[in-house]
């Protein structure tokens, strides 16, 4: 039986050879060769355990939705909410700069007026294509 | 202009509510989704979760997570990270589950200085917003501009997937009078304060 390592850049290139599977949760043999490829090690959790964890976390997907608004987005819709005062207070300031900075930015509207795609730009502004989004198993 | 990238490397983490997925979007559904996306970013799982994790397996049929766990554990995370927390259609969850998730919310930006929260909803959800976040909440009335509800139409007229069919008449009928009725709705409904 093999395993395959993931190197710093993603890839995987190394095999090494075992027998025991003694970091896995999962000591049923016919399904860890069904899933061999995917064991990768971040010192005592393997991949098989992340994606294991991070499924226990939530089943939910909201990159999904995310995807989608990004792909109905239109150019500049609600580019003013970025360039508003109240935005740039809530995503530069601190507790410490003085008493009007509020960690929370609540944003009401009616039906229709973009509200989804601001979102999306913002989650694109604080964090852009470093965005755990992008980066979600 | 506020769109310069963000200095460090912040954590984000998102969700949309939407009412037809209201019976999977519980709170400890919707805070675990947040969890997840924070956990997902880091190198390694912490070792707080994978022990709460490993902790879980064992007990066969466990209890499952609480919100009271998630809370911890998002806090043991975030507690020195700077964090981006965006939560849409608030008012798509449905009103039980939303108080849960405000008070989580409020919880998690208590025990974490460094974490931020931007949320849209409608109109109707705005004092419960004010009554569990208010003393931390800025609030910004969002409306449709006239040039924006031009663009957008433009966008979806180009992508029309039978433009034969559209007269030019048509056409002028909607560029024209869309926007002067989306213009009348928001002044309607711009309470005062709200910018022009």
């Amino acid at each position: 039986m093999q395993r395959l390592t993931k190197e710093n850049d993603g890839s995987f290139n190394t095999i090494h050879s075992f027998k025991n599977n003694e970091n896995s949760l999962n000591n049923n043999e016919n399904s860890f060769i069904t899933n061999s490829y995917n064991t990768t090690t971040f010192n005592n959790t393997t991949v098989n355990d992340r994606s294991e964890i991070l499924a226990w976390l939530s089943p939910l997907e909201p990159r999904m939705r995310h995807r989608d608004i990004g792909a109905r987005r239109v150019d500049s819709i609600g580019a003013w909410v970025l360039e508003s005062e109240e935005f740039c207070r809530w995503r530069n300031g601190s507790r410490e700069d003085d008493g009007s900075y509020h960690p929370t930015l609540f944003c009401d509207g009616n039906p229709g007026v973009g509200k989804s795609y601001i979102v999306y730009e913002i989650i694109y502004c604080c964090g852009g294509l470093k965005s755990t989004i992008a980066n979600e198993l | 202009m506020c769109a310069e990238a963000v200095e460090g490397d912040p954590i984000v983490a998102c969700f949309y509510f939407d009412f037809a997925a209201r019976n999977e979007q519980s709170p400890v559904n919707m805070l675990g989704s947040l969890l997840r996306q924070v956990v997902s970013g880091e190198g390694e799982i912490p070792e707080a979760i994978d022990g709460d994790f490993r902790k879980e397996k064992r007990v066969i049929g466990g209890k499952g997570l609480q919100v009271s766990g998630i809370l911890k554990m998002f806090q043991t995370i975030t507690a020195t990270r700077r964090t981006f927390i965006c939560v849409d259609a608030l008012d798509e969850c449905v009103p039980e589950s939303r108080m849960v998730v405000l008070e989580s919310l409020g919880q998690i930006l208590q025990g974490s200085p460094n974490t931020r929260l931007f949320m849209t909803g409608r109109p109707h959800v705005r004092s419960e917003v004010e009554k569990e976040l208010g003393g931390a909440a800025t609030f910004l009335f969002i409306r449709a501009t006239g040039d924006g509800v031009l663009r957008f139409l433009r966008e979806k007229l180009r992508k029309d997937t039978a433009p034969t069919r559209m007269s030019i008449t048509l056409e002028r009928d909607i560029m024209k009078n869309i926007p002067a009725i989306s213009s009348e709705t928001y002044v309607r409904a711009r309470p005062s304060g709200a910018p022009p």
